[in-house]
């Protein structure tokens, strides 16, 4: 592959896709080249406004069935880049297609007609769950909006969601107070797969559950996939999990990806040093490993994306800095092992 | 106030037998453990299980709706479950503090951060305001905070969170605590910032041989920094031990299927992680017995009939179960 200098020089799907194989019709989600910019407050008191670049020239796929992780830190830009791919901000460029259909400046009509294949789940299952509503209705809420089933239909079809998802189809009648954070992710979960969609962006889906509930949800996830096939968005920033059930990994840093790979090989020979340091910070539940471990530490913290800095985002907190970072950006280039990094020197 | 007898081995702190009740329920139940001079003891557990609650009472900062039905919390031998109000408050922030979850949450918006260490030196030690001003800049200078002397006359909304953290731990310690009660003091924060976080408490411990009780539900964050971990479930201590014991042979089922649990970076690929099947009981369901019996795949007849005690075995290890020789079979059940 060439540096990609040219944005549209890289759009082939084996360049931006290492370990699938080249089908570009068949993608379940391409992303090209997009950029989403939010205008700095514009207040009484505020100083003139700054452009936020939240995500910054960014090229994703995803393949049927595959699971690709995001990860990065707050204010990386990684939940800006899931809520463009359900239409929900406007790009100011590039292009967002689920399963071939154009979500950039799709029209009410057309963006309806996606969501019926891009499904979400939230964080926090207590906030995505109307309490006033009992949890069969609200399974079988997008069901009933896309004309889908009705009636004992509908039931039938909210009756094996429940079951899908290991709850008993006798609570659809309960309110989501009735049940614990980890039951009500479960019923996120099956209203999110109601309408069979072809994929699920999964926005920190188990951060904010215990340690015991998070593996029976990221397990019941897997086992979703394996039964229908759906692909999985999976945004994270938590690299144990991410390393649990994703196949591709891409690292997000200010707006822009610094390293995609695959699953094996991003955790195998992370070449990006911060995608280094991400792992380094990690801890390990071992106490004697833990201890026993040489670390890369980053030292201070995110610069702010209404003030990215030129060259290389990442030059302010790199061990690896040199004068080239500072005036000159790399690109994404493949390395022999498959592997996408942007760094000049790793 | 009763003399403070002078014991070199004493415990700094030590939680006797603590029991809170909401509603009459026992949310915390007859929980004992101690903190050494100098030392870092975890208490982890899963929501619900009575941890924060157990650090609130440790702070006396309990909601009006926790009763603080038994027990005792002595600090330096001095039991502050029975302290007036108005001698709680000398303690409180002079010899133990807190710092809490939500570092934007937990810092007064309007205050500048300056104004906010001054007040709490001023509150506790006689220091002129010029004084305290100093000392608060080379208090935000020790927990890494860069410029520090521009920061002091900032807002808290103009820093970062991992910045409003490191706020917060100052706060805590600029009257130089034997004891800094933390809870969830990273979970707020990305990786890269929690390590930072647990580097600088480290650091204090070692230099100033500050205490730590650590509230957390991250083994990992227990392996990086604890000395001695207090496993609790459902209101109940279930397991001490030193964390290297803890982790390489634990002696309660829950802590065996905790640690399966939990993702690991160099885990099998997309393989299943082990789970705890079932739920933390509510207080309307705890029974007589172990209330972790209803998950417990070692549970016996005499499990959901008779709670075990806390048994400390000579190696210092406790644990309260009646089957905790077969415990660590557990670790590995996938």
């Amino acid at each position: 592959m060439t540096p990609a200098s040219e944005p549209k020089a890289e759009l082939a799907a084996d360049a931006v896709n290492p370990t699938t194989p080249a089908q570009p019709a068949a993608l379940v989600l391409a992303i090209r080249d997009l950029a989403v910019h939010f205008a700095g407050r514009r207040g009484l008191f505020a100083p003139p406004a700054a452009v936020v670049r939240a995500v910054d020239g960014v090229d994703l796929t995803i393949a049927p069935g595959e699971t690709l992780g995001l990860v990065g830190e707050s204010g990386c830009g990684k939940s800006t880049l899931s809520n463009a791919v359900l239409g929900i901000v406007r790009p100011v460029r590039g292009s967002v297609q689920v399963a071939g259909a154009e979500v950039v400046g799709a029209d009410r009509a057309g963006l309806a007609a996606i969501r019926r294949t891009v499904a979400l789940i939230f964080q926090d299952p207590a906030l995505s769950l109307n309490p006033r509503m009992s949890i069969g209705a609200a399974i079988g809420e997008p069901l009933a909006v896309a004309g889908v089933a009705r009636g004992a239909v509908l039931r039938e079809r909210v009756a094996a969601l429940l079951r899908a998802v290991g709850l008993r189809p006798e609570h659809a009648g309960r309110f989501p107070h009735e049940f614990s954070g980890g039951q009500r992710q479960r019923i996120v979960i099956a209203r999110a797969l109601a309408l069979e969609p072809q994929l699920v962006v999964c926005d920190e889906p188990v951060s904010a559950l215990d340690v015991s509930v998070r593996a029976q949800i990221l397990n019941l996830l897997v086992d979703l996939q394996r039964e229908r096939g759906v692909a999985y968005l999976f945004v994270s920033h938590d690299l144990a999990v991410v390393r649990h059930v994703t196949d591709r990994v891409a690292v997000m840093y200010l707006g822009r990806i610094v390293e995609l790979a695959s699953r094996d090989t991003l955790f195998a020979a992370p070449k990006h040093p911060y995608t280094r340091a991400l792992l380094d910070a990690v801890p390990d539940p071992d106490p004697a490993r833990q201890r026993g471990r040489t670390r890369m530490r980053l030292t201070g913290d995110l610069p702010s994306p209404a003030d990215i800095p030129p060259g290389c985002a990442f030059a302010s907190r790199c061990p690896l800095v040199a004068d080239r970072c500072r005036t000159e950006r790399p690109d994404l280039t493949t390395r022999p092992d498959g592997a996408q990094v942007a760094c000049h020197f790793a | 106030m009763q003399p403070v007898p002078a014991m070199a081995d004493a415990p700094l702190l030590a939680v006797q037998d603590l029991t809170l009740a909401i509603r009459g329920a026992s949310v915390v139940d007859r929980v004992s453990f101690a903190v050494a001079r100098g030392e870092v003891v975890a208490i982890v557990g899963e929501s619900g299980c009575g941890k924060s609650l157990t650090a609130l009472a440790v702070m006396r900062l309990l909601a009006p709706a926790v009763r603080l039905s038994g027990g005792r919390i002595l600090f330096e031998g001095r039991d502050l479950a029975a302290l007036p109000e108005a001698a709680m408050c000398g303690v409180r922030g002079r010899d133990l503090a807190m710092i809490f979850q939500e570092p934007t949450a937990s810092l007064d918006p309007l205050m500048m951060v300056g104004s906010q260490l001054v007040e709490a030196l001023r509150i506790h030690q006689a220091v002129s305001t010029a004084e305290a001003r100093e000392r608060a800049r080379a208090m935000l200078a020790a927990v890494g905070i860069p410029d520090p002397a521009r920061r002091l006359d900032q807002y808290p909304f103009e820093l970062s969170g991992g910045m409003c953290q490191r706020v917060m731990i100052a706060l805590a310690l600029i009257c130089g605590p034997r004891l800094l009660v933390a809870d969830e003091p990273t979970t707020a924060l990305d990786v890269t910032i929690q390590a930072e976080i647990l580097d600088l408490l480290r650091s204090r411990v070692a230099g100033q041989g500050t205490a730590v009780l650590l509230i957390t539900h991250d083994m990992g964050v227990v392996a990086d920094i604890a000395d001695r971990v207090v496993v609790m479930y459902a209101g109940r201590v279930a397991e001490i031990a030193d964390a290297a014991a803890l982790y390489a042979a634990p002696r309660h089922p829950y802590t065996a299927m905790l640690l399966a649990s939990v993702p690991r970076l160099e885990a099998a690929p997309k393989g299943r992680l082990a789970t705890i099947e079932g739920q933390v009981p509510t207080p309307a369901e705890f029974g007589p017995g172990c209330r972790y019996a209803s998950r417990c795949p070692l549970a016996i007849a005499r499990c959901t009939a008779e709670a075990p005690p806390l048994v400390t075995d000579a190696d210092g290890h406790a644990a309260a179960c009646w089957r905790s020789g077969e415990a660590a079979t557990l670790r590995g059940a996938a």
